[in-house]
């Protein structure tokens, strides 16, 4: 058995063992949630080691299913979703340590923890389409389900209602390409190696205006799955009114999914709709890049600060992509590995932050670093992660990205993208750097506990594996790449060198 | 430490730029994880990594070859794009070297006596490591990636310097206010590294050396880098409030390295510039050195009277690149480092004895309290002013020299900058250490301890002596095609430099000699209050981000909230409304109903079975 089965099965098992777990041995639920993320989190780090840049698949399992529709089951991992197994496994381990808030319903709120970790990593190991659309919806309806039920604030109800309904939308819109595409091509699977071969073998497969249709439709489809502009309001509300553990595997980890769809899915498969759509792709970018970091300017709420960051966030990606050349989608790759961890720690630390003061709110809070040395500095980091500091992955994915799109059509984008990187990132992130953690303390008291011994792991791991990515990117960038140019419409497969030496 | 040390005497060549570069980075590890609540064992690190990096230094010196040694590893790659980190150690990143180790050391030794009863001595010394490491980086970098990635760095250091008293509000602001300054200079920089790459392929120095010129709008743009970094106008706001910081982080920062950064990179790249961006560079330097020059002369605060000064003579290190002579622009910049340096820490060692007093108006009578302060103090204050035979006499004069040669209305904005240097000086110097104290704090200061006042007695030898050891000739041996300046234009520019100075010095005596009152504002009126509201610059710009950036995001905002959240979710909440209501007409509850639908619903059914 591939360890890649192993990867997602265990949290899937565990959720049902769970359910014959009396309800009121909350310290067993707690520890076999963490056993089981765990667990897997030590086979993606074992699969990352054991990885053979420039192989291919690696670590394949097939078998049969239904073979008569041409859905069978079939999982292994190459350069793209490699790092982001990894990156799921190590968030959804800090996610399972980051529990403490939820008082009632332990077990409930845990079974759900368990399934949307098996869902999304498997939705990652899968290569058949249909099960990687079935095991990310089965990520995704536990989220709705913990900000309903455990969620924070007034708006509650609304955040689960809204959120809901934009990813029901989104990931209807996108089905109906992926079944479009299916029927389209013609080879009677949903296997995504036998769609490939068979596109190469077929040239010139499908043509342009049915592929911009395909494109277009998972264009926006896994878009709103991504908070692509102007289809994000629903994720900076979503992630301030969810529980901690769900904010950081939405924001960190689900919300990946769109892009790696369209990634390995739309990019090689339908070429001529990416190059058709690219122009539209890039203008969506920025207004994410753009319009969402000034919105994070005016935000009083920590929580609502980091939703819209991270939307903004999300625009390096579209645009790596846009760029439809080697750097960028390297750079967009490595984007979505770094964001998934900084998305984990800042969600954890924000919910650290909200469990013991109470409070999200930046005029309440203040001079944290006194209160709270670790966290305070664990978040100071995070904060500088996010507006691109050199030494966090973020920056490498980044520059990459800018480099990748100089070399594309877009160079005005660029332009407009590096203030909103540069200039913009830096006012919203060190404002709050200013407001929460430094100043005097708050006139009003209250209270916090800085996390002590083994409450600082996840924060601790996450910190490390932004750093390690971040010191050496080249640890993902020789993966990435081999598997990158597999992606690229054939003209754009050639790549600009740096003659560095 | 004596194991490092032995280890590092024959560590090989080709590794020992990374071991400088890397000690300090170790030792700001090893203070966060392990001596957090430790400041004596965090001080030795810390001063022990910068010394040993230091010997390693004068190693690397003393070996080197008129060639220069290179090396690089891959940092990140994709395909034939491949981006790393290396070095280049020739007479440029030598003598920047030397600066930041020794002067750098100084400092450090200097802080374990000025932060000694800090709460946070171990943060501090992790911070200036962290800063240390940086800097050596922007010194080495053999690319322009890896420059702009500690050029990053050394802003993040410098930020997290300023903001050590976080509990202050002020010094909070001041750290943000310079991050997201010098963020600006680096968003022309980020720009200028893609024209440059896009128009050669290329990012290593070697490489563009060999190619040239770019463009005037590249240079420019990588100019903005150093705008940023070394405070230039427009954007030299965030260098006065950075004195919220410790004064030892002052002296090392924001007075001796990582300003003159902008200057070094101005070097490192000077081949790239058209003369069209040079002439750009000439202005925008001698411009900043004489509005910081005017702002200094109504400054109350020690610290800031410093900080202007700094920023009039990184203006003078501009202009003296932008007219042609990187070699005058880094001889003024070491000797700048060593003179600064001494007049921050004698600063510090005032501040400390005064009790935190920085108001040069509160001081008075401090020559006969501090006698090792005051006489180092002098010596920087008469090397700043240009007085004969102190290191400052030469470099200021060959930037003076340098201006003759290249532009009049130069060189007489920078003679006029130089009278205003020795007026605003001697001011300083008059209120604060002569004629009578003017409070109890300076009448019970105490001379600071010999940890502070070693490395006083060092720099003070260094600015009085800097002139005699070569420096220019032998940085003169990096620029092999800039001209040579005539003795004419050297004659001149000494002239003008010590008339400029005997000027500045008589005036700042007849007017301040025994006054306990600013008299300027009276003679002058209301240019004195625009110099001392930094001709209201600050204000201007507060205003045109509150008018622009600040206005356009909270319309976005708005229309963020309301309309495209408003659209979307009422859109479809309104779908799924009507949908129901429709819906709902359909579900009457009427038995016949049912069977007229259900009879349709067949035979339509029926219709597509059978056609």
């Amino acid at each position: 058995m591939s360890p890649l089965t192993l990867i997602f099965l265990i949290p899937l098992l565990t959720a049902i063992v769970l359910l014959f777990v009396p309800a009121r041995m909350e310290r067993a639920v707690r520890g076999m949630t963490q056993a089981a993320t765990g667990i897997s989190l030590l086979l993606a780090l074992g699969v990352f080691t054991q990885f053979q840049p420039g192989q291919g698949y690696q670590f394949v399992e097939q078998h049969d299913w239904m073979p008569s529709l041409g859905i069978g089951y079939h999982v292994g991992v190459n350069g793209i979703n490699i790092g982001l197994i990894l990156m799921g496994a190590l968030v959804a381990f800090a996610a399972a340590c980051s529990t403490r808030e939820i008082i009632q319903r332990v077990k409930e709120y845990h079974i759900l923890l368990l399934l949307m970790t098996g869902g999304i990593l498997g939705a990652f190991v899968s290569l058949d389409i249909f099960m990687m659309y079935f095991l990310h919806e089965l990520a995704l309806v536990p989220t709705f389900i913990m900000i309903g039920v455990w969620g924070h604030g007034e708006d509650k109800n609304f955040a689960a209602f809204k959120i809901t309904l934009y990813l029901s939308a989104g990931a209807l819109l996108a089905l109906a390409g992926l079944i479009l595409l299916y029927t389209q091509i013609g080879a009677n699977s949903f296997d995504l190696l036998v769609l490939l071969d068979h596109a190469s073998e077929h040239n010139p497969g499908l043509n342009i205006p049915m592929q911009n249709t395909i494109f277009g439709l998972l264009l926006f489809g896994l878009g709103i799955l991504v908070s692509l502009w102007p289809f994000h309001t629903w994720a900076p509300l979503g992630y301030s009114a969810a529980p901690t553990a769900a904010a950081m595997m939405h924001a960190g980890v689900i919300k990946k999914f769109g892009l790696y769809v369209l990634l390995t899915v739309a990019l090689p498969l339908l070429p001529d709709g990416a190059t058709g759509w690219a122009w539209v792709l890039a203008l969506l970018a920025l207004g994410n890049l753009l319009w969402c970091g000034l919105v994070a300017l005016k935000q009083k709420d920590f929580t609502l600060l980091l939703g819209n960051s991270s939307v903004a966030h999300m625009g390096f990606v579209f645009l790596g992509i846009a760029s439809l050349n080697l750097i960028g989608i390297t750079g967009a790759v490595l984007v979505m590995i770094a964001h998934g961890l900084l998305a984990g720690l800042a969600f954890g630390l924000a919910g650290w932050i909200r469990q013991h003061t109470g409070s999200t709110e930046m005029e309440k809070l203040g001079g944290l670093l006194q209160t709270m040395p670790f966290v305070g500095g664990a978040l100071l980091m995070a904060l500088m992660a996010g507006c691109g500091l050199p030494g966090f992955a973020n920056f490498a994915g980044e520059i990459a990205v800018f480099f990748g799109v100089w070399q594309s059509d877009f160079k005005i984008i660029a332009v407009v993208a590096a203030w909103a990187a540069l200039v913009i990132g830096a006012v919203y992130m060190l404002r709050a750097a200013r407001n929460l953690l430094h100043g005097p303390l708050p006139a009003i008291e209250l209270g916090g506990e800085d996390a002590r011994c083994c409450a600082r792991l996840p924060f601790v791991l996450l910190l490390i594996a932004l750093l390690l990515f971040g010191l050496c990117p080249h640890l993902l960038t020789n993966k990435i790449t081999p598997a990158a140019k597999t992606l690229l419409p054939p003209a754009n497969r050639a790549v600009q060198s740096a003659h560095n030496q | 430490m004596p194991l490092l040390l032995a280890s590092t005497g024959n560590a090989d060549a080709a590794t020992a730029p990374y071991l400088v570069l890397c000690l300090p980075l170790l030792a700001t590890v090893v203070i966060l994880l392990f001596t957090r609540n430790r400041p004596g064992a965090s001080a030795t690190l810390s001063i022990g990594a910068i010394l040993t990096s230091f010997i390693i230094c004068l190693n690397l010196f003393s070996d080197y070859k008129n060639e220069p040694l290179t090396g690089h590893t891959t940092w990140l790659a994709i395909g034939q794009f491949d981006l790393t980190l290396g070095y280049t150690l020739d007479r440029l990143s030598l003598l920047m070297l030397l600066i930041v180790t020794g002067v750098g050391g100084l400092i450090h030794i200097f802080s374990w006596g000025y932060m000694r009863g800090d709460k946070a001595v171990p943060r501090y010394f992790a911070g200036l490591s962290l800063f240390t490491f940086s800097m050596l980086g922007i010194v080495l970098a053999n690319n322009l990636v890896m420059l702009f990635i500690f050029w990053e760095l050394v802003g993040v250091s410098s930020y997290l310097l300023i903001g050590h008293w976080f509990q202050r509000p002020a010094a909070g602001d001041a750290a943000k206010k310079a991050f997201i300054t010098n963020r600006i200079g680096d968003f022309g920089f980020l720009l200028g590294i893609l024209i440059v790459w896009d128009q050669t392929g290329s990012l290593n120095f070697e490489t563009l050396k060999a190619g040239g010129t770019v463009t005037t709008l590249g240079g420019l743009l990588i100019f903005c880098g150093a705008v940023g970094k070394s405070a230039q106008f427009p954007l030299h706001v965030w260098l006065p409030d950075a004195m919220e910081g410790p004064t030892p982080v002052s002296a090392l920062i924001h007075a001796a390295t990582m300003v003159a950064a902008g200057v070094y990179m101005l070097c490192r790249l000077y081949f790239i510039f058209t003369p069209e961006a040079l002439v750009v560079i000439s202005w925008i330097g001698g411009l900043t050195a004489l509005i910081a020059a005017l702002m200094a002369v109504q400054q109350d605060d020690i610290k800031r009277i410093l900080a202007y000064s700094t920023l009039s003579q990184l203006g003078y290190m501009v202009m003296a690149v932008g007219l042609g002579g990187p070699t005058t622009a880094m001889y003024h910049l070491t000797t700048h480092a060593f003179f600064k340096a001494l007049l921050f820490l004698g600063a510090g060692s005032v501040i400390l004895a005064a009790h935190h007093e920085q108001n040069i108006w509160k001081m008075g009578g401090l020559r006969h309290r501090m006698h090792a302060t005051f006489w180092t103090f002098l010596v920087g204050t008469l090397a700043l002013c240009g007085i004969p035979p102190l290191s400052g006499f030469f470099s200021k004069d060959a930037v003076l020299a340098q201006a003759f040669v290249g532009n009049k209305i130069l060189f007489a904005i920078a003679a006029l900058v130089a009278a205003l240097t020795a007026f605003y000086m001697f001011r300083l110097l008059i209120v604060a250490f002569l004629g009578m104290a003017r409070t109890n704090h300076a009448r019970n200061a105490e001379e600071s301890p010999e940890v502070m006042t070693f490395p006083l007695v060092v720099l003070a030898f260094l600015s009085a002596g800097a002139g005699f050891i070569g420096i220019d000739t032998f940085i003169s041996g990096q620029f092999e095609n800039t001209g040579t300046i005539s003795n004419e234009a050297q004659t001149n520019g000494m002239i003008a430099g010590l008339l400029a100075a005997i000027i500045g010095i008589g005036l700042a005596w007849r007017l301040y000699r025994g006054v306990d009152k600013d008299p300027l504002p009276e003679i002058l009126g209301s240019p004195a209050r625009w110099m001392r509201q930094r001709f209201y610059i600050d204000g201007l710009y507060a205003a045109l981000n509150r008018h622009s950036q600040e206005a356009v995001a909270t319309v976005t905002d708005c229309l963020d909230r309301w309309v495209i959240a408003g659209l979307g979710v009422k859109g479809s909440a309104g779908i799924t409304f009507v949908t129901g209501s429709l819906l709902r007409l359909l579900q009457t509850g009427n038995l016949q109903t049912y069977a007229l639908l259900l009879l349709l619903g067949v035979l339509t059914l029926l219709y597509f079975v059978l056609t």
